[in-house]
């Protein structure tokens, strides 16, 4: 591949990140929730999924949705140090998004976790399998974490016991931040983190193509 | 004493709402009206409510209904019995018509609970334990519904399997209600036997998973009950209320003498199965206050369904079920229509009038020809319960 | 004057109530006595309070639960209740402090601090192997 050289300049230096290794979670209504890397050619169709959701002045959503379309923006233009993003899916349908980045080799930085789907706790499936890729295919040892949302954050920081370290400046705001640690994880991981793999492949295949969502709860009446 | 009707029902949706506590107690209100068909003419009205003051930071919320629709200078009380509520506000009404001192009273149950955090509504309905012995050790109701469940398996050989079968057919008929909070539906493949239950149907209170528990609930729901002397007045036929119990039971728990039978449960329905001149035998349908899918199975061994340990058996053959033998629960129960605490005497009132009038039947979740309902409100964990029969004309 | 020992000590002990005319036994105190009618009066003004007789000891466990949503307040994975039966009859709800409670299992319940509120300690009873 040619770079022109300003885009070159522009562009931080890739560190080599493992893949995320799709699985599926068979959720309470029995549907599988298909959870994978966003390819580049899935991002167009994630930035369409939440941009509704940046109008949404309730629970937090015009918040989370306005920066994680810029986060999705700029890993898709090459403008953010070591991003990922993971893309869970009901039938093909986008249902939660979450995203976050290496700072170093050990240590890494969750963004946010954003869900379309509601009803059948996607949110929670999918910030566990965020951790889930720090801890066991990033091979990191701490993922520092903070919130808008009072309520998501409360609930994390009970569910896995996150420790408080206010001297890590996190890159999302000035609140105290908090920290998953690898002892953390493997202690809640049994009851918070599931899934199996591989993924079947008739199930893999719905996942493939990602579907934009035709209703979106937190909008009723919503018309795309 | 007069006899008394129920003419007009009404109901808002169960979920979260976003705005005032009494705007949502009038939306379900008019509802009421308007199936009665009147806009006012009436003489008393009775709101069942249990959190206004500690969550809303509101009192005297029946004064503030009457206002908000008009209705002065109608009297008006508030009626708060915990969970019970809303049938004590229906036995309040009862008695003002069967007394002669009104002949059209509104009752209306609501609740605004996720106005506050999760965890805020987790305490405020715990406050109704005692407060040394259960409330300051951090105890919460779904703690006594584990402790519960936990003895009843125990002794009866109840299943977890079993409480899954009950969470599905909750989803089941609350997919096919509009007033439900739950929209989605479960499946055993997901709650119980999938590879990931652990994860997806957490254990909450143990031996209790998430899908055994009812959520929290914002909703109204409403009730136009009339002396049945002058329910001509009203287009719709009159479903009369043949019989209500109320029973209290020990405040602690553990001061029970045996902590697994609900003796005001079975008070309660003795009472009013007396008033109303009626046995288990005749009821077609209940509505039984499953918060913990455990009361759906042992409140209808306590009101006579089956004796105690055989609800199992009723549960695997599909007894249940709408079109089983004795359907419990058509709305979807608290588990998937929802619990706004005020609100949910009212709503399983609501729903069995709907059943004996045959207007389930649009949202396909009609009991075949039912002719007499019963509903148990469980207030406290079990320390005060009202149960009402109603009868269609 | 009340000395400052008196003044900031704590009873840590957690107290069945009797009545001292029957002798019958209550936890948590009534007030007024179920079999003889005797009033209590806890500000001691117009009528005596009730015996307090400490509540420690062993016990047989009923039935338990560990819960996992706790309220407002109390900031930890979850905890772990019981209800246990004394040799007298008596019943409570106290903090199960084993691992892996068994329904029927004896027990030792001792007084232990629950809870810490804002100017107040709330010491109940927490429940131990035997």
């Amino acid at each position: 591949m040619i770079l022109d050289e300003l885009e070159a300049r522009l562009r931080p230096p890739a560190r080599p990140m493992p893949p995320y290794p799709p699985k599926y979670i068979v959720l309470a209504s029995g549907q599988p929730l298909v959870i994978r890397q966003a390819r580049r050619d899935d991002f167009p169709i994630l930035l369409e999924t939440v941009e509704p959701l940046a109008r949404v002045r309730k629970d937090f959503y015009d918040i989370v949705a306005s920066r994680m379309y810029a986060e999705l923006l700029g890993q898709y233009i090459h403008r953010l140090l070591d991003p990922y993003c993971l893309v869970g899916t009901i039938n093909g349908v986008v249902a939660s998004i979450v995203n976050g980045r290496m700072i170093d080799a050990k240590r890494g930085m969750s963004y946010h976790t954003l869900t379309v789907h509601r009803g059948l706790r996607c949110g929670a499936h999918m910030f566990a399998a965020k951790m889930e890729y720090h801890m066991e295919h990033l091979g990191q040892d701490e993922v520092f974490i903070v919130a808008e949302s009072f309520i998501g954050f409360k609930r994390w920081m009970i569910e896995y016991q996150l420790e408080s370290r206010p001297e890590f400046q996190h890159e999302l705001g000035g609140v105290p931040s908090y920290c998953l640690t690898r002892a953390l994880y493997d202690t809640y991981k049994p009851r918070l983190v599931a899934g199996t793999r591989p993924v079947p492949p008739e199930i893999l295949a719905t996942a493939d193509t990602l579907i934009l969502p035709d209703e979106y709860p937190q909008i009723p009446g919503f018309k795309r | 004493m007069r006899q008394v009707g129920i003419v007009g029902i009404g109901h808002s949706k169960f979920g979260r709402m976003d705005f005032d506590l009494v705007d949502i107690l009038a939306w379900s209100s008019l509802e009421a009206m308007k199936d009665a068909g009147i806009s006012g003419g009436i003489d008393q009205v009775f709101v069942a409510n249990m959190g206004a003051g500690a969550i809303n930071h509101q009192t005297a919320v029946a004064s503030s209904l009457v206002s908000r629709i008009f209705l002065e200078p109608a009297m008006a009380e508030t009626v708060e019995n915990g969970p019970a509520s809303g049938a004590s506000a229906v036995k309040c009404g009862y008695m003002a018509i069967a007394s002669g001192m009104a002949d059209v009273v509104l009752v209306t149950g609501g609740e605004r609970m996720r106005e506050v955090i999760p965890w805020k509504a987790t305490d405020f309905v715990a406050t109704l334990t005692h407060p040394d012995a259960e409330y300051a050790y951090g105890v919460t109701l779904p703690a006594f519904g584990g402790m519960y469940t936990r003895a009843y398996m125990e002794r009866y050989g109840l299943e977890e399997r079993h409480l899954a079968m009950l969470a599905v057919k909750a989803h089941r008929n609350a997919e096919r209600n509009p007033f439900a909070h739950i929209e989605e539906s479960a499946s055993m493949g997901g709650i119980w036997d999938g590879p990931h239950r652990d994860v997806v149907n957490p254990i909450m209170a143990d031996p209790l998973r998430l899908y055994d528990m009812c959520p929290v609930s914002d909703g109204a729901a409403s009730l136009v009950l009339c002396a049945m002397e002058v329910a001509d007045r009203f287009p719709k036929k009159p479903v009369r209320i043949a019989g209500i119990g109320q029973a209290t039971d020990t405040h602690c728990v553990h001061n029970r003498e045996d902590i697994l039978d609900l003796k005001a449960v079975r008070l309660a329905a003795e009472r009013a199965y007396t008033m109303a001149g009626l046995g288990p035998e005749d009821v077609s349908c209940a509505e039984l206050h499953d918060a913990f899918l455990i009361l759906e199975v042992a409140i209808s061994e306590a009101v006579g369904f089956w004796k105690p340990g055989e609800a199992k058996l009723a549960i695997e053959r599909g007894d249940t079920e709408i079109r089983g033998t004795r359907p419990i629960n058509t709305s979807g129960g608290l588990k998937a229509k929802g619990h706004p605490v005020g609100a949910t005497g009212v709503s399983q009132i609501h729903e069995i009038v709907k059943q004996l009038r045959g207007e389930a039947a649009r949202e396909d979740r009609q009991v075949n020809d039912p002719k007499v309902g019963l509903a148990v409100n469980f207030g406290g964990f079990g320390n005060n319960v009202v149960a009402t029969i109603l009868a269609k004309e | 004057m009340v000395s400052t020992t008196e003044l900031y000590a704590v009873d840590t002990h957690v107290y069945a109530s009797r009545c001292p005319r029957c002798g019958a036994l209550y936890h948590p105190a009534p007030m007024v006595c179920k079999t003889c009618r005797t009033r209590r009066d806890p500000s001691v003004t117009v009528f005596p309070d009730f015996d307090k007789v400490p509540m420690e000891g062993p016990c047989k466990l009923l039935t338990w639960t560990r819960i996992y949503a706790l309220p407002d307040g109390i900031d930890r994975p979850s905890s772990t209740f019981g209800i246990v039966e004394f040799p007298n009859g008596l019943r409570a709800l106290g903090q199960l402090m084993v691992d892996e409670p068994r329904s029927g299992a004896a027990l030792v319940a001792r007084s232990g601090l629950v809870r810490e509120l804002v100017g107040r300690d709330f010491y109940g009873l927490q429940l131990f192997s035997a």
